[in-house]
């Protein structure tokens, strides 16, 4: 009985010491991390799964564009492994993904990873570690104003390791209220907003544009990520029922489309705008199709439209890229408009134009300078974006894209964006 | 552990009598709030709006809660994987749809496979391990719940896909009020599903074997009842209704995701808490009191926002239960030595 | 004799691995098995409550929370030494395990399951609704962050210290209460044991546990305590971490917080499904098949292996 026992124990041991040597003999590593001779490692973290899936072909598109570019022999011979990992736009699966991705898989960078909330529970440990945390796919003020300053905002500490790209949340919501303050007036203004601090953002950057009216926002709703479609319709009820006529919704995908039809179903028409992540014409499609009314309804844009813009080299460039993957659902997206797949394509296109200009080696330090001298345009202009936007760093300005454009819907079920008016330009 | 069995005799005699005693009081204070939301309705048009899809909403939920319950009086388990399960047929209905059958001829198709579905798991994956230890066929059900949802994201992706609306977009106006046709509808063919289930089991000799089965299985199988068989049925049904829940509930939410079920499971569960798990009718009433309920508290209540819905509901269920401990509708559990 | 010998040594021997391997493991691994640390703490509670006392709960989760925010908050406003966040953890947890035990006294089987599953959903809810001193959303960070090493050190440390604790109240008189309230509360209470009060004695000790395991957890995530990382789902695989460990028993614990704790990290990489999808597939029927074969836990295989009693 007691030899027994023991045997057990011993064996469990055994087992435990053999995994452990196993797994120790493929941690060592010399040199820049995810560098090696021929290849260079980065990798992200995305929402494939959960209440943020919507964005999921933006890490296809972005794995797609390096399959191109490494296609035509890579970065001065390297080519350019991605690791997309999901975290379920969760913050608490973001933190140990990450981790595995510097810990485990040695990334060079972590790139274009999704989510305000899950940029914020990593950009401590990241910044700690010295490791890139660039282009991430978010649009909060943050990254821009967290470079050089330790304000408060920024967890008190400076972090020039995290790097933005889109324009800014808040500069986005202050075009919305000039357009608002230009064209209506005397409206009435009702929000919804995620309760975290990429609503926060929004919200905020609203205010500010709206400087003295701000008190014509009437009520501002916020709702949790995960509530339920009953729940935003009911947000959007107390919103109609406080008398407003302008609805600025400030969502992630599946909430805009779930307020959208929400507001065509209670037979409510204002004046809608809609923040540009949420934008995509697959997203007003689909809420087109469930019965909302989507005629009118404003947003913005800073990349190329495939579908209205096809004619333009980039988009053609696109559809070649997307076709290579053989990846038939992505070329149907595509197809359809979906603006998420010129999102990812752009923001890999600036990934690939920095690490061109890090030297021959390069390293962690290499890519950041690279990534703070910026200058697509003219000649070098990214030919994913909207024609005549730029993408532009320097010391002083921290913001990649100061540039947007606003675009209406018209055509109803089977419509599409049209842009319209001024480029907007040092929106934030 | 001490498992209590109630005291009761099968028969419409005695349960009337069983019934008369226990829910008149509550069956007079459900009356009284239909009343009230009546009145309610009548006078302002956004307390009908939120009524109206409170109920409808409300059905879903019971309809959920009503497989619980099923799945309860069978084995003896709560069932952790049923909203799950829910979401899966609807993903069978959907790819029906893109095989090229209509929207009502998916809907049937997917209710049969459904039911072989829930009796197969009960055989395979249940009936193993219930006789040996009941926690741990509930963790087979956890594991079925974390599969699953693995599964329908592996097999048709996170993406969001479109599913034909089986009750169209109209809007109807009455008076002040935009009802969409869907929630009408969605209230509609839950009731009809739990009208049938309630005769099945009311008029027919499957029912009867199939509540003899429940609350008796040693007497039941002495007198002919297939017992075993009587526990996969239930389970076949419970997937079955909780098909119907999930086919109602993604119109409700206007796309499909696999995220689709997991708010309404944590309803279901309240509502079968609420109503009792013994009890088929109190599963269905505490949906959609749940329903109704919500609704109109976070809008009328300022105190309680949205991000307090769910703890003010539980909070309602406990009290409850701390009052009637099983439930609303169930039947006091006597405790034999 | 024998069986007291051959217990030590086994003992002996998991804590001389246990002390070996963060000298052989990567960084990485080394946070892997920190995790099967915290999960060790937070199964080795509830078993207590529900191996030991009979009493379900899918609501431990919720506790792991409280803890979590005790020290995160006290971190972020006092700069209170984490260890003695810590201890802060296992206080409030106890006094509130205690109070959840209140209404559980009225509840029973599935009732109180359901019961303390309304509480593990409810919980996260409340710092979206009180944001301004939790956080909301964005949660609360701790003012410093520890290596992969301190976790090890400080989860397996307090594994062990909680683990001779659990022991000691489970062989001695309150531990003959708590069987005695699994196996029959009638026959309990005719022989004189106050059930109300080794009912919630059980709630506040498992609550305890499951607060200090929720300390360590959000340390681990980097000092971050936000509602997203304690949804129901943690609850559940405490859960699945008992069944597997094996109700009622201390010898299986390591099985089962080993197998939680390591294996959806593991299952990630399985190459047919893929990476984003092979996780919970790999988990899901993982759990199916331990419970087919092994529906009495590790617990159960061992004893059936040595012939002992359970």
């Amino acid at each position: 009985m007691g030899v027994s026992r023991r045997t057990l124990g011993a064996l469990f041991c055994a087992l435990l010491v053999t995994a452990a040597v196993t797994s120790a003999a493929a941690a060592s590593h010399t040199g820049t991390p995810g560098v090696s001779k021929n290849k260079i490692t980065i990798g992200g973290t995305f929402p494939f799964t959960g209440p943020a899936s919507l964005y999921a072909t933006i890490p296809a598109a972005e794995q797609a564009y390096y399959a191109y570019v490494n296609a035509h022999g890579g970065v001065n011979h390297r080519k350019i492994d991605d690791i997309a990992l999901d975290d379920g736009y969760d913050p608490s699966k973001t933190v140990p993904q990450t981790k595995k991705l510097v810990e485990q898989d040695h990334v060079f960078a972590v790139v274009g990873s999704l989510g305000t909330a899950p940029i914020l529970s990593t950009w401590k440990y990241l910044n700690q570690k010295k490791i890139p945390q660039v282009l991430v796919a978010t649009g909060d003020a943050y990254w821009g104003q967290c470079v050089h300053k330790a304000a408060p905002a920024c967890g008190g500490k400076a972090k020039p390791w995290t790097m933005g790209w889109q324009p800014d949340y808040p500069g986005e919501a202050k075009v919305y209220a000039k357009y608002i303050l230009n064209n209506k007036p005397n409206a009435k203004i009702g929000v919804l907003y995620q309760n975290d601090a990429y609503g926060q953002n929004y919200l905020n950057g609203l205010k500010t544009g709206l400087g003295a009216h701000k008190d014509q926002i009437v009520d501002a709703e916020s709702y949790s990520v995960g509530d339920s479609a009953q729940v935003i319709g009911t947000h959007v009820a107390v919103l109609r029922a406080h008398g407003a006529d302008t609805f600025v919704i400030f969502a992630t995908p599946t909430p805009t489309i779930q307020a959208l039809v929400a507001r065509t179903l209670i037979g409510w028409s204002p004046l809608t705008l809609v923040n540009n992540v949420s934008a995509n014409r697959l997203f007003l499609l689909s809420a087109a199709k469930n019965g909302a009314s989507v005629d009118g309804v404003i947003s913005s844009t800073y990349t190329a439209s495939p579908t209205t813009q096809a004619s333009l080299k980039g988009m053609k460039l696109a559809t070649k890229i997307i076709q290579a993957t053989g990846n038939q659902n992505l070329e149907q997206s595509l197809a359809l408009g979906d603006g998420n797949i010129i999102y990812g394509l752009a923001s890999a296109w600036t990934f690939v134009d920095a690490l061109q200009h890090a030297g021959k080696n390069p390293t962690r330090a290499s890519l950041m300078k690279a990534l703070r001298k910026l200058n697509e345009s003219g000649k070098n202009a990214n030919p994913f974006i909207y024609p005549g936007m730029t993408v532009k760093t320097s010391k002083s300005r921290t913001f990649p894209m100061e540039q947007l454009k606003l675009i209406r819907w018209s055509g109803g079920k089977g419509g599409d964006w049209h842009s319209f008016g001024k480029l907007y330009t040092g929106i934030h | 552990m001490a498992t209590a069995e109630t005291s009761r005799l099968g028969g419409p005699r005695n349960r009337g009598a069983a019934l008369g005693g226990v829910v008149s009081p509550v069956a007079l204070v459900l009356v009284a709030c239909a009343v009230g939301l009546l009145v309610g309705c009548l006078r302002s048009s956004l307390f009908a709006q939120l009524t109206v899809q409170g109920l409808a909403l409300g059905s879903v939920y019971g309809s959920l809660a009503l497989a619980l319950v099923l799945v309860y009086r069978a084995t003896r388990i709560v069932n952790f994987a049923q909203g799950e399960l829910a979401m899966l047929t609807t993903y069978i209905a959907y790819q029906l749809i893109q095989w090229g059958l209509s929207y009502w001829e998916a809907f049937f198709a997917t209710l049969a496979i459904a039911f072989v579905l829930g009796t197969v798991l009960e055989v395979t994956l249940i009936r193993p391990v219930l006789h040996r230890s009941t926690i741990a066929a509930v963790i087979v059900t956890v594991g079925l719940f974390i599969l699953i949802d693995g599964v329908v994201n592996w097999i048709w992706g996170g993406a969001f896909r479109y599913m034909p609306s089986p009750f169209g977009t109209k809007v109807y106006r009455v008076g002040e009020v935009s009802i969409s046709r869907l929630y009408p509808g969605m209230f509609v063919v839950v009731l009809i599903s739990v009208v049938l289930v309630w005769a099945l089991f009311r008029f027919t000799k499957l029912g009867l074997g199939m509540r003899a089965a429940a609350v008796r299985p040693a007497a039941s199988a002495l007198v002919g009842v297939r017992v075993d068989r009587m526990l996969a049925i239930g389970w076949g049904l419970a997937a079955v209704l909780g098909a119907v829940a999930g086919l109602m509930a993604e119109p409700s939410q206007f796309f499909l995701e696999p995220t689709l079920m997991q708010p309404i499971l944590v309803y279901a569960f309240a509502a079968a808490a609420l109503g009792g798990l013994e009890s088929p009718g109190g599963a269905v009433v505490g949906g959609l009191i749940i329903g109704v309920a919500l609704n109109l508290v976070v809008e009328y209540v300022p105190a309680i926002s949205t991000e307090l819905q769910l703890p003010f509901a539980f909070a309602v269920i406990l009290a409850v239960l701390l009052v009637k401990p099983s439930g609303l509708f169930g039947r006091r559990e006597v405790r034999r030595v | 004799m024998t069986r007291r010998l051959a217990t030590l040594v086994s003992i002996a021997v998991v804590v001389a691995v246990l002390c070996l391997l963060p000298f052989i493991l990567s960084d990485y691994n080394v946070g892997l098995v920190a995790q099967v640390g915290i999960f060790y703490i937070a199964v080795l509670g509830l078993d207590i409550l529900t191996g030991y006392a009979g009493q379900i709960s899918i609501g431990h989760g919720a506790f792991m929370m409280i803890g979590g925010y005790t020290t995160a908050v006290m971190s972020r406003d006092h700069h209170t030494n984490l260890i003695v966040t810590m201890l802060m953890a296992f206080a409030i947890c106890f006094v509130v395990g205690v109070l959840l035990g209140l209404p559980a006294l009225r509840l029973s089987g599935p009732y109180l399951a359901l019961a303390t599953f309304a509480f593990a959903v409810s919980v996260p809810q409340l710092p979206l609704e009180w944001s301004k001193f939790l956080g909301g959303r964005d949660g609360v960070e701790t003012s410093q962050t520890v290596s992969n090493s301190w976790l090890y050190g400080v989860a397996w440390a307090a594994s062990a210290i909680l683990l001779v604790l659990a022991w000691l109240i489970l062989r001695g008189r309150i531990g003959r209460a708590f069987r005695a309230v699994r196996d029959s509360e009638i026959a309990a209470v005719a022989s004189g044991v106050e059930l109300p009060v080794y009912k919630t004695l059980a709630f506040g000790i498992s609550a305890a546990f499951c607060g200090v395991a929720g300390s360590l957890f959000v340390l681990a995530t980097n000092g971050f305590a936000e509602p997203s990382e304690f949804g129901i789902l943690l609850s559940l695989e405490i859960l699945i971490g008992a069944a597997v460990a094996g109700l009622g028993s201390l010898w299986g614990i390591l099985a089962g917080a080993a197998f939680v704790g390591l294996l959806p990290n593991v299952s990630s990489s399985v190459p047919v499904i893929g990476s984003t999808h092979g996780q919970d597939v790999v988990f899901g029927a993982a759990v199916i098949l331990v419970m087919l074969l092994l529906p009495g836990g590790a617990a159960g295989l061992i004893a059936r292996l040595t012939g002992a009693r359970a």
